[in-house]
C-alpha cells in the first residue's frame, strides 16, 4: 500500500474516534456528582433564580439536545463559556494552550535527543561503564519527584548562578512576539526577532528540562531494551559476518529495528507530560493550560472541563496518528500489512 | 577522490599453493552457569582454494562453532579460545583487532545461515541491503559515503555502479525480474528466493571462501535441493571454496568432494566424499553412515547409535566417543587419540589404527 493512501486511512480514522470522544466528555460531564448551576449561583441563590440561569445555559433542554447544541457550538468555534469568568472557553484555551504545548513539546524534544542516544550507547556497552553510567542516571530521575528537581533546578541554575531566569515565559517588559501559533520560539522566528527568541529560549530551558527528565528516563530504558533484542537478531550476525561495519549496523540497521517501540514511548509520553506539566506550570509559574484546568475541574465549571477534553483528545489523537505515520515509515509490515 | 577508495585489489596468484584456510588445534570453552562448556577440542581443518568441503555431525558437536571462528563471529565473553591458531592464506586470524576482522570479512569471508526469514532485515528493502553489501565489501574496512551525499555527481555514480552489481548478484543468484524486485521488501519473497538474496549479499565483494551453515536446513525439500544446485553452479562458475556445514549426510553426498566427520568438538575424520561412504573408517563415522535411512527400511527397520551426545561440561576422559563406540578399547578411555592417515588424503582419528611409522 502506498504510504500517502496508509496516511489519509489514518486521517479518516480520526473522525469516529473524535465523535466517540465528545459523546464520552460530554456525558461525564453531565453525570459527575455535583450541582454546577448551584455553585455557580451562589449559596444564596433561590430556586427561580437557578431555573432561570439553567435555561439561560441551555440546561433545561433533553440530553441530547444539548449535546447537538454543544457539538454545532464547537463547530462553529463557540466552546461555551466559563460559569464564572463569564469569558469564552475557546479564548481562554487560545491563551493558556500554546504556553503548555510549548514546554511539553520542549520536554519531549530534549527527552528524545538526549534518551535515544544514551539508550543507544547503553545498548552498545551493555554492562559496561557507559551503560551503568546511563542506566543510574535515568534511574535517578524517575527516582526524584520532579517538583523538588524543579526546585533545586531553580534555586542553583536560577538564584545561585544566574543563568536561567527562574519563572514565566517571558521578562514583565519584554513583548511577546504577534502571535501566529502562540508558541514564543516560534513566533519569534518568523519575525526574526533573535533577541526575544534567545530570552524566550532561557525561560523555557530549565522548565522543559525537569519536565524532560521522567520520560528521558522512560525513553533510555526502552530505547536499550529493544536496541538489545534487536542486537540478538540473526540478521546482525548475518551483517557482520559478510563485513558490514559495526558501527553502520548499530545506527543504520539495528537503531531502527529499536526505534519502533521508542516511538510509542515518545508519543505516551507527550501525552504524560501534557497532563503532568501542572507542577512544573506552578513553581515556575508557567502561564499554562494546568492551573486554569485544577480550577475548572475543582468548581465543576463544565465548559472549560468540556473544552480541555476535547482539546487533548485532538492533540492525542494527532500524536497517534503522526506514531502511526512514523511506525508505518519505519516498517513496510505495516504499512502493507 | 571517493573513486579512488573503491579499487578491487588483484587476487594473490602465490596464495593456491598453501592451504586458503588452516585450523589447527583449536580449543573453545564456553563459561555457563552451570560450568564450563568444552565446545570445541582441539579441531583440525584445512582448506585449499576451490575445495568444496562438507563439514557433518550431530547437533551441538561444534560444527557451527567450528565455522564462526573463521570470521571471529563467536560472541567472547563469554566464549573463550584457550589454544590453537586459525590462519587464512597464512594469516593469523586470532590476534587481528576487531577494526582489522571487519576490513577482513569484507573481503575474504561470505556467510550465509540457517533461516533466511530472519536473517534477513525486515525494515530495509533488498536493495538498500545488496547494496551495501556490495560498498562495504568492496571498500573493506575504509570509509562508504552515505546516501545521504546522494547530490555528489561521484557518489551518485559509486551508488549506482554497486545497484548494477547488484542487480547482477541477483541474476547471478537466479532471481527472476532482479531488476524490479530489487525494490522490495524481504517479506515480498519467498523462502528459497530469499536464501538466494542472503547468498547473493556474501558473494557481493567475492569472497575467497563462502561458509554455509546449514543452508538448505529450514527450506522446503524440494527448494533445498534448488539452493543446493546453486551453489554447485556457483562453485563451478566462479570458483568459489565452501565450507557446507550440514548434519544431512545426503546433502554432503550431493554437493561436496570433501568431507570432515565432527564429533564432540573434534574432527574424527576427513576423506573425500566417495571414499567416506564407501570405506568409512571411525566407528562413529560408520554408525552415522548406516543411520541413514534406506530405502530398503521396511525391512530392516532403522539404526542408532547407542547413547547420548556426551555431556560438554565434564566429557569422558580420551576419547570422547568411547562410551558409545562398539569398538573401545582401555587406551580409549586414557588418551585422546591422535589423527592418522588411513588412505590417500584420507585421515581419522582412532586407536583401532596404528599411528604412521
Amino acid at each position: 500500500m502506498n504510504i500517502r493512501f496508509y496516511i489519509l486511512r489514518r486521517i479518516a480514522l480520526l473522525i469516529p474516534t473524535l465523535i466517540g470522544l465528545s459523546i464520552l466528555t460530554f456525558s461525564i460531564a453531565r453525570i459527575v456528582p455535583g450541582d454546577p448551576v448551584g455553585l455557580a449561583a451562589g449559596p444564596q441563590a433561590t430556586e427561580e433564580i437557578k431555573a432561570a440561569l439553567r435555561r439561560e445555559l441551555g440546561l433545561d433542554q433533553p440530553l441530547p439536545i444539548q449535546y447537538i447544541n454543544y457539538m454545532t457550538g464547537l463547530f462553529r468555534g463557540d466552546w461555551g463559556e466559563s460559569l464564572y469568568t463569564r469569558r469564552s472557553v475557546i479564548g481562554d484555551l487560545r491563551t493558556f494552550w500554546p504556553a503548555t504545548l510549548e514546554l511539553t513539546t520542549a520536554a519531549v524534544i530534549i527527552a528524545t535527543v538526549l534518551g535515544v542516544p544514551a539508550g543507544v550507547i547503553s545498548a552498545m556497552y551493555r554492562n559496561r561503564l557507559p551503560d551503568h553510567v546511563a542506566r543510574v542516571l535515568s534511574l535517578f530521575f524517575v527516582s526524584f519527584p520532579s517538583f523538588w528537581l524543579a526546585m533545586i533546578f531553580q534555586t542553583w541554575f536560577g538564584l545561585d548562578l544566574g543563568w536561567f531566569p527562574i519563572s514565566k515565559r517571558l521578562p514583565v517588559l519584554v513583548a511577546p512576539p504577534p502571535a501566529t501559533t502562540g508558541l514564543f520560539l516560534v513566533d519569534s522566528l518568523i519575525q526574526l526577532d533573535f533577541e526575544t527568541f534567545l530570552v524566550s529560549f532561557r525561560h523555557l530551558f530549565i522548565p522543559a528540562l525537569v519536565l524532560s527528565f521522567g520520560a528521558f528516563a522512560s525513553i533510555t530504558r526502552i530505547t536499550r531494551a529493544s536496541m538489545v533484542e534487536a542486537l540478538e537478531k540473526d540478521f546482525v550476525r548475518m551483517e557482520r559476518a559478510i563485513g558490514i561495519p559495526y558501527r553502520v549496523i548499530i545506527f543504520k540497521y539495528v537503531l531502527r529495528n529499536a526505534l519502533i517501540a521508542t516511538i510509542t514511548v515518545i508519543s505516551l509520553n507527550f501525552g504524560w507530560l501534557m497532563a503532568g506539566a501542572i507542577l512544573i506550570e506552578t513553581i515556575f509559574d508557567w502561564p499554562g493550560l494546568g492551573l486554569y484546568a485544577v480550577k475548572a475541574s475543582l468548581s465543576l465549571d463544565f465548559q472549560p472541563i468540556m473544552g480541555i477534553a476535547i482539546l487533548y483528545g485532538i492533540v492525542f489523537s494527532i500524536v497517534n496518528i503522526l506514531t502511526d505515520v512514523v511506525y508505518g515509515i519505519l516498517d513496510p509490515r505495516i504499512r502493507y500489512g | 577522490m571517493a573513486c579512488a577508495m573503491f579499487w578491487i585489489p588483484a587476487r594473490g596468484v602465490s596464495g593456491d599453493m598453501t592451504d586458503l584456510l588452516n585450523i589447527e588445534n583449536l580449543h573453545l570453552e564456553f563459561d555457563t552457569y552451570d560450568g564450563v562448556v568444552k565446545v570445541l577440542a582441539g579441531v583440525d581443518l584445512q582448506m585449499r582454494r576451490g575445495d568444496v568441503l562438507g563439514l557433518v555431525g550431530e547437533t551441538g558437536c561444534g560444527k557451527s562453532m567450528t565455522a564462526l571462528s573463521v570470521p571471529r563471529l563467536i560472541p567472547m565473553p563469554p566464549g573463550r579460545i584457550t589454544a590453537g591458531r586459525v590462519s587464512f592464506k597464512g594469516e593469523d586470524i586470532l590476534s587481528k583487532s576487531e577494526s582489522e576482522m571487519e576490513a577482513f570479512r569484507a573481503r575474504h569471508v561470505g556467510m550465509i545461515f540457517q533461516d533466511p526469514v530472519t536473517n534477513l532485515n525486515p525494515l530495509f528493502t533488498i536493495r538498500e541491503q545488496l547494496v551495501d553489501a556490495v560498498l562495504y565489501q568492496r571498500a573493506q574496512g575504509q570509509k562508504v559515503p552515505g546516501r545521504w551525499r546522494g547530490f555528489l555527481p561521484s557518489v551518485r555514480q559509486i551508488r549506482q555502479e554497486a545497484h548494477e552489481r547488484a542487480v547482477e548478484l541477483m541474476r547471478l543468484t537466479g532471481i527472476p525480474d532482479g531488476d524490479k524486485r530489487i525494490f522490495d521488501y524481504p517479506h515480498q519473497f519467498s523462502g528459497g528466493m530469499r536464501q538466494r538474496v542472503l547468498i547473493a549479499m556474501a558473494l557481493a565483494g567475492d569472497p575467497d571462501l563462502l561458509i554455509a551453515d546449514e543452508p538448505t536446513t529450514a527450506l522446503d525439500v524440494t527448494i533445498q535441493a534448488q539452493i543446493l544446485r546453486l551453489i554447485r553452479s556457483l562453485v563451478a562458475q566462479l570458483g568459489l571454496t565452501v565450507l557446507l556445514i550440514t548434519h544431512n549426510l545426503g546433502v554432503v553426498a550431493r554437493s561436496c568432494e570433501r568431507v570432515a566427520v565432527m564429533y564432540s568438538g573434534r574432527v574424527i575424520e576427513e576423506s573425500p566424499v566417495r571414499e567416506l561412504f564407501n570405506n568409512p573408517k571411525h566407528p562413529y563415522t560408520r554408525g552415522l553412515i548406516a543411520a541413514v535411512p534406506q530405502k530398503d527400511i521396511s525391512r530392516g527397520g532403522l539404526e542408532g547409535i547407542p547413547g547420548m551426545i556426551p555431556n560438554l561440561i565434564n566429557p569422558p576422559a580420551g576419547c570422547r566417543f568411547h562410551p558409545r563406540c562398539g569398538a573401545v578399547m582401555d587406551i580409549c578411555r586414557a588418551a585422546v587419540p591422535p589423527t592418522v592417515a588411513v588412505g590417500s588424503e584420507h585421515t581419522a582419528s582412532c586407536f583401532l589404527y596404528p599411528e604412521d611409522p
